[in-house]
């Protein structure tokens, strides 16, 4: 007959050939830290990725004497190597910005800003580029802190954090499988409340998905906003430069299907007159 | 009546506690009031009281405070004066952090009437505080010569600039010119500026002097105002320049707009225009009439040229001609102690625009704000001087520190290259201190309020690598999508195991059945173990609890505890459709166990061995016979 003992740190299974040991004192918590743990050292172990600091200097020097485009050159060679670091994005914007190409400005803006933006700088600038072409960061209307809070995770975190806890709660609920009795009891709400953490984030993403940022352009120059995905099409409206436009499909080899949710329009701009976020 | 006591409780509450808390610090921020109040002065002085038309006075206005940099005075429109400024002073103290500085604008004054006049108050305003003089009161009387010559003999001259002035036009006998001594010059490189007023009329009135308005330059005056006499096409004018230093800000066209003079004709002429004094004596005129004549000066342009290439490192734009010292206040400090760094850059040149010396890396120093004072003098007509950078340095480490040369680079624009000097190495001594280095900042905190003139981007950022953060989320985004089914995996097999053990917990005898057989057969390798180690009885000990509880895990009885009959009867019943023959086996098996097991005596190696066959062909068979269910 198979029974359960709890003694000590452990608990074993006895009985019909199974036995087994896991620590009582694992919780919920542990593990998630253990898994942080875990994924930062992963972080920490990726090659050298980041550039030199001296390059950076030199690029920044070039800035500060207003040789923008040469710093500009040097960003964006960054941006190419490094398509997760914000800051080089920033200031590929901020040359843009110098060199009075409120087009791309905007567009690097918005890629640092999609990374990284609860940043205050990141944020700062990309509203400054925004009202300089007649928009703003935060919509009419919308409270400053809730714009804050919508944005306060990027959508690469909210992923992964929907990740993470997709897998605490398969881990959370086979351990729960797997425990005794009053293990059992202690990990009552933990795969649930694991679970709920996970929708919650997926729930954030699927919110998001309507911004701007999340499947975004940026018009780097003047486009025509067509009635159809084609030339013979009524142009409908003329996107300014800058103007940021959420796309809404992009099966067509030519056209980008966007929206302009301000204005309530839609319609189809060549491809090749925006430049995706 | 319990209320009127609640009443009672409150009214002793306010004027007990609350008042004179209220009190005490609407009195202690009077205090600090005060004291803020304090901070700002101000202080007017003249050379002397009493002066004649033709002098100068020199009026020193000194400003003092609490911060690096002190306002510049106010100087009221004067109708009496007129007003030039001549140089500035400063001298800055630091004590323990604490800053002074005292500046002394000196300023010349012409006179223009005879009697008493005043200075009016002049103020200084730092955007917080304002402070003001007092009026100034000064005797101006005519000057020995104009009294003299007044009294005496008829002007000299007066036949000659009657002769002269009768058949011209006006224009000819009065106007205004403009010059500069070079078109061309570097940023920074000084270029004089001559207004000169010549008339050959007399004036009733004071000409009232409209200087001009620059583009791309600054300016110094350059005074005191001259007088004098020249003749031009044969016609003797008496004239009066101003001088200005400007120095250009940028490379590209600079201009002058024009400057104007507006004077009153005199209709009858009273006064002789070659008379030495001839100026002083219109001035010191009052309420003649005559005809208003506007002059100006023509536009003028510059060209502002570029700064040569090949810049030293250090070069931050000066130019002109400079040398560099630096001091320390003390050579002998503690660790945590504040020092204060002196850099004084002298020369001739537009030292407003100076900016401070770059500091080479200060190691195991921690350094502070650095501000500058500004001492301008305009001999020649040249503008020179020293400005002083003291910067706040704490050391950080003890033992002797050597502070290396600070290089200062400007251009000369007279040999037309860069030119670099240096300061010599300092040392200081740093022994062991009390307490690390402390704040020291050269602002008034809270107390000016800060009101934005402009927005931008912000700046550049020079941070290399994206945030931990976001590389451990781009990692984890990173991983291949199947490696997302492990959990599912585990998850899915605890599951089943779970519920695996559960049935098992709820049907123990089906897993007992089911295993008796592999049980049986480990207990057969322990007693041929134990035949081997030549232990007979302990062998059969283990085949016999084996067999007993092989058949106990097959019925699901304690077979243990019954007697033969009674177990042949318990298993016809479970399994009635096990034979007779195998019926027998078990029990003539059973018997043969009991009697070696309990009367060992008799026991071979043989015996022994045999039973384990036997067991193990028994068993064979019975698996046989009980999956017959």
């Amino acid at each position: 007959m198979s029974m359960l003992s709890l003694k000590g740190s452990g608990f074993t299974v006895h009985g019909s050939g199974f036995k087994s040991d896991f620590p009582v004192s694992l919780y919920p918590i542990p593990y998630t830290l253990i898994l942080s743990c875990l994924l930062f050292l992963c972080a920490f172990s990726l090659p050298a990725l980041a550039y030199d600091k001296n390059e950076l200097a030199e690029l920044n020097d070039m800035y500060k004497n207003g040789k923008y485009q040469e710093a500009l050159d040097g960003y964006l060679k960054m941006t190419q190597s490094e398509s997760e670091n914000p800051y080089t994005f920033y200031n590929a914007g901020n040359a843009y910005f110098r060199l009075n190409r409120p087009g791309f400005a905007v567009l690097y803006y918005a890629k640092a800003f999609k990374l990284l933006p609860r940043d205050p700088d990141m944020r700062a600038n990309l509203d400054y580029a925004l009202k300089q072409t007649g928009q703003a960061l935060v919509p009419d209307g919308v409270p400053k802190a809730l714009h804050y809070v919508y944005y306060l995770l990027s959508d690469l975190e909210l992923k992964a954090l929907a990740i993470i806890f997709f897998w605490l709660a398969c881990f959370a609920g086979a351990l729960r499988a797997l425990a005794g009795e009053k293990l059992k009891e202690e990990l009552k709400t933990a795969p649930y409340a694991t679970a709920a953490a996970c929708l919650f984030f997926l729930l954030w993403i699927g919110v998001r998905d309507s911004s701007p940022f999340t499947n975004g352009a940026v018009a780097a120059a003047p486009a025509t906003l067509l009635s159809g995905p084609g030339e013979k099409f009524k142009a409908n409206a003329t996107l300014p430069e800058a103007r940021l436009v959420k796309i809404l499909d992009e099966g067509d080899e030519e056209y980008y299907e966007i929206g302009l949710p301000g204005e309530g329009i839609k319609g189809w701009v060549k491809k090749t007159d925006l430049q995706k976020i | 009546m319990k209320f009127l006591n609640s009443l009672k409780n409150v009214f002793k509450f306010i004027f007990c506690y609350t008042l004179p808390l209220t009190a005490i610090v609407l009195a202690v921020s009077l205090m600090a009031a005060q004291n803020a109040r304090a901070a700002l002065g101000i202080s007017a002085q003249i050379d002397r009281t009493e002066l004649e038309i033709t002098d100068n006075l020199y009026l020193t206005v000194t400003i003092s405070g609490d911060s690096a940099s002190v306002p510049e005075p106010t100087i009221p429109p004067m109708s009496n004066f007129n007003a030039y400024s001549s140089g500035r002073s400063q001298s800055i103290s630091i004590m323990n952090g604490r800053i002074t500085t005292s500046v002394s604008f000196t300023y010349i004054l012409t006179p223009r009437f005879i009697g008493r006049q005043k200075i009016p108050a002049i103020s200084a305003f730092n955007g917080r505080e304002k402070a003001i003089t007092s009026e100034i009161e000064v005797t101006v009387t005519k000057s020995g010569a104009a009294a003299g010559t007044a009294q005496g003999s008829p002007p000299q001259h007066q036949g000659a600039a009657g002769r002269a002035a009768a058949p011209k036009a006006a224009d000819t006998l009065i106007f205004l010119k403009a010059e500069t001594d070079r078109r061309t010059a570097y940023p920074g490189q000084q270029i004089n500026l001559l207004i000169r007023f010549y008339t050959a009329v007399p004036l009733t009135s004071n000409p009232q002097y409209l200087p001009p308005a620059y583009k791309n330059l600054i300016f110094e005056d350059l005074p005191p105002v001259r007088n004098g006499e020249v003749t031009i096409k044969d016609i003797r004018y008496s004239f009066s320049e101003i001088k200005t230093a400007l120095f250009g800000l940028s490379p590209g066209p600079a201009s002058i707009s024009p400057a104007s003079v507006i004077a009153q004709l005199q209709s009858n002429e009273h006064i002789d225009p070659f008379d030495p004094n001839f100026f002083q004596k219109f001035f010191s005129m009052n309420g003649s009439q005559g005809a208003t004549k506007e002059l100006k000066t023509e536009n003028l342009t510059l060209n502002i040229l570029p700064l040569p290439d090949g810049a030293p490192l250090s070069f931050t734009g000066a130019v002109g001609n400079y040398t560099i010292a630096a001091e320390l206040d003390r050579n002998r400090v503690k660790t945590g102690e504040a020092v204060n760094l002196s850099v004084t850059v002298s020369g001739t040149g537009s030292l407003t625009t100076v900016t401070a010396p770059k500091l080479s890396e200060l190691m195991g120093f921690k350094v502070f704000d650095t501000m500058s004072s500004l001492d301008i003098n305009k001999k020649n007509d040249i503008i020179s001087g020293k400005k002083v950078f003291t910067t706040v340095i704490v050391p950080r480490s003890e033992g002797p520190i050597r502070i290396p040369q600070i290089k200062f680079a400007f251009f000369d624009p007279e040999v037309k290259t860069y030119r670099e000097v240096e300061t010599k190495p300092l040392e200081l001594n740093v022994e062991k201190g009390d307490s690390d280095a402390k704040n020291f900042n050269f602002t008034q905190p809270g107390t000016q309020v800060v009101s934005a003139t402009g927005s931008d981007i912000r700046y550049v950022s020079d941070k290399a690598k994206a945030p931990v953060i976001i590389r451990a989320a781009g990692v984890l985004f990173g991983m291949a999508w199947w490696l997302n089914l492990l959990p599912v995996a585990a998850l899915l097999f605890s599951l089943l195991f779970s519920n695996i053990q559960s049935f098992r917990l709820r049907n123990p005898q089906i897993f007992r059945f089911r295993q008796a057989k592999a049980a049986a057969g480990k207990d057969i390798s322990r007693a041929e173990t134990e035949l081997k180690a030549d232990r007979l009885k302990e062998a059969v000990s283990v085949l016999y609890d084996s067999f007993m509880e092989y058949l106990s895990d097959k019925t699901g009885g304690k077979i243990s505890a019954l007697t033969t009959r009674q177990a042949r009867e318990l298993i016809k019943d479970r399994f009635p459709l096990m034979d007779e023959y195998h019926l027998e086996e078990i029990k003539s098996f059973w018997e043969q166990l009991e009697m070696f097991h309990f009367s060992p005596s008799s026991l071979t190696a043989q015996n022994a061995k045999d039973l384990i066959t036997r067991y193990t062909v028994l068993l064979e068979r019975l698996e046989k016979e009980f999956k017959k269910k």
